[in-house]
């Protein structure tokens, strides 16, 4: 097959797409784009979904990399030297303690049982964006005693009433007010909300938030211990590369990587989301392959007789063969650059109107990555979707082509 | 230039052998222009399309310019048909999708020994010959009856075919077009000294003939030159 029969073939399919059945075209390139797009949108959304959950877990909850306790310890001790240690090391931005302990808050008529989290605010800024999701008042100061941020959550709202709410409040506090915090250790202080957030993380916005000095306060002792530690990482550096190096300079045995930590916590419904994509995948191929196997064996049925004039006056059967390769080539190539563009709109629609749930919103992951391996996979499919009848109707022998 | 011998084709319809054609020889010299006629059923379509390779016979040899066709492979047969033979059918055969320049030289345009600007001239040449220079961007479905059997011819001769197998190409005109395609025929066989095979069945069309090869039962029954 030289470069002469293959510009034929070329040539041949793309007459018969320009002057055939123009409706029969479009609906072709019609349905491969939907059925690209649907090979693209829910594996998207649902790598929307993941990756919302993790950004939300990093930034909110466990930042890059989680430094626990020893196994059978309560807290990191030595903490100001592991942070030292920690903060010296390459890929390392930032790490940051955490200390909690349980509370009661009051306000007014409202008693609420919550964990108060110590931080020490100039480090936290670094690891957690939360200082830039204050809807009201401001984030906490290094050296704020008696001063708590509180999550929107907890914060509540004044008009609606207790028996309304689907998280438990203090029922519309608001900046400058004062709440009183009963701690497990009979400590009880009365604190200035400085500042309200809103992450739209629930168990982050379900939180309240006091500076470490408030807290050494209230266990009457300097903290040089701390609950786990959260480190954000320098751009660049993999969370794998700065685990393996915390653990190798002994920091401790118990550092995880969110990876690690979401592989626990939802890998089975990260599993879930890939049987469901499969599936949908699966679904997209086979109605694809189907459809242009019948477009290419209809248009092969109907040109049966020209295929064997075609045939007689010497245009070998590879030429026959790629004509109806190539046309469905094109109707596919053209359905792909329409799939890819509606799967951009409902990105670009999504990226802005994201659906939203109290534990997450969705958004459409999409990387060029899944577009160019998507694209591949539909095109795979519809070059045997279209080679299978264009190979056995070429092999037709020329007489029974003709008396067609 | 054609030569075959003990020509046989039988079609197996389900229990029975129908023998199309019956132990057929003949040969046939270069220029000439032979008409095969004979009634309906009697084997001259057969004949035809067995001689210019577009079916093969049960048993008997063909031999076109010296070649022994039956020793040639699909692939072979294919090149054969593209380099040396020129068909032109019952039905114009035009591919709707083609203009009438892009029928013409689709043949021209698989032989590797033309360039794009050689057939492109050429096409334009035929058709200038035909009278259809004006209709070269036509669509085949733009054209009456007798302007597509003349691209049809015009298609069959832009690679200078060494034979031309015309089958019936009149049965699907009127009196003035048929008239029309066979003096094309006779200008082409003159002028270019075409070897023409043609099956008919019109008794008028003798006259254009050199030689006539009347068949029956899948026999010839007759061979002479009509006009000589």
């Amino acid at each position: 097959m030289g470069k002469k029969e293959l510009k034929v073939a070329l040539f041949l399919a793309w007459r018969s797409l320009r002057r055939g059945s123009r409706s029969s075209a479009i609906l072709t390139i019609l349905i491969v784009g939907m059925c690209f797009t649907n090979m693209i949108f829910l594996p998207s959304l649902f790598a929307g979904i993941g990756q919302t959950i993790k950004t939300q877990i990093v930034d909110y909850e466990v930042g890059n990399v989680l430094v626990s306790p020893q196994a059978g310890e309560q807290y990191i001790t030595d903490l100001d030297a592991t942070l030292d240690l920690i903060n010296s090391m390459p890929g390392v931005e930032r790490a940051t303690p955490h200390y909690s302990k349980g509370a009661t808050l009051k306000y007014r008529q409202r008693i609420l049982g919550s964990s108060i989290r110590a931080i020490r605010p100039t480090d936290e800024k670094s690891v957690s964006p939360i200082h830039t999701k204050m809807i009201a008042g401001s984030y906490l100061g290094e050296s704020d005693t008696g001063e708590i941020i509180i999550g929107k959550i907890i914060a509540g709202d004044a008009t609606v009433s207790q028996e309304d709410e689907f998280y438990s409040s203090l029922g519309g506090v608001r900046v400058g007010d004062s709440i009183t915090v009963e701690f497990g250790n009979g400590y009880t202080k009365d604190y200035r909300v400085k500042g309200i957030y809103s992450t739209g993380w629930t168990s982050s916005d379900n939180s309240a938030l006091i500076t470490w000095s408030d807290m050494e306060i209230v266990e009457g002792e300097s903290l040089d211990k701390a609950e786990y530690i959260t480190i954000k990482t320098k751009p660049g550096y993999s969370e794998k590369f700065v685990k393996d190096m915390l653990m190798s300079y002994g920091v401790s045995p118990q550092v995880h990587t969110t990876d690690d930590l979401l592989s626990k916590a939802i890998g089975s419904v990260l599993q879930s989301f890939d049987i469901i994509n499969m599936v949908s995948l699966i679904v997209s191929i086979i109605i694809t392959t189907v459809v242009l196997f019948i477009v290419i064996t209809i248009k092969t049925i109907n040109s049966r007789k020209q295929i064997g004039i075609l045939r007689a006056i010497g245009v070998q059967k590879e030429v026959i063969m790629h004509n109806y390769g190539f046309q469905v080539i094109i109707l596919a190539l053209f359905g792909i650059v329409l799939g890819i563009a509606i799967a951009l709109l409902l990105a670009l629609y999504l990226a802005y109107n994201p659906i939203v749930t109290p534990e997450w919103s969705a958004y459409m992951y999409l990387t060029p990555m899944d577009l160019v391996s998507n694209s591949l996979i539909l095109l795979a499919s519809a070059i045997v979707a279209g080679y299978v009848p264009a190979y056995q109707v070429s092999r037709e022998e020329i007489q029974s082509s003709m008396r067609a | 230039m054609i030569e075959c011998a003990g020509l046989q084709k039988i079609y197996q319809m389900g229990n029975v052998g129908v023998r199309a054609l019956d132990g057929v020889s003949l040969t046939i010299g270069r220029g000439e222009f032979v008409g095969i006629m004979g009634a309906s059923g009697s084997g001259k379509s057969t004949l035809l399309h067995m001689l210019g390779l577009l079916d093969v016979p049960t048993s008997g040899e063909i031999t076109l310019d010296g070649i022994d066709v039956n020793t040639l492979n699909d692939y072979e047969k294919t090149m054969f048909r593209l380099y040396k033979l020129g068909y032109v059918f019952q039905d114009y055969a035009l591919v709707p999708e083609l203009t009438v320049a892009e029928n013409v030289f689709l043949p021209a345009m698989l032989r590797s020994d033309r360039t794009d600007e050689e057939y492109t001239t050429a096409t334009f040449d035929i058709l200038d010959r035909i009278g259809l220079s004006d209709r070269r961007w036509h669509l085949p479905k733009e054209l009456s009856g007798g302007e597509q059997q003349r691209v049809a011819i015009a298609r069959a001769i832009v690679n200078r075919p060494d034979i031309l197998f015309a089958d019936e190409p009149c049965a699907n005109l009127d009196t003035e077009n048929s008239r029309r395609v066979l003096d094309l025929f006779e200008e082409i066989n003159r002028e270019m000294h075409q070897t023409i095979v043609m099956v008919s069945h019109e008794d008028w069309h003798k006259k254009y003939f050199d030689r006539i090869i009347r068949l029956r039962d899948g026999k010839i029954v007759e061979d002479n030159h009509a006009l000589s």
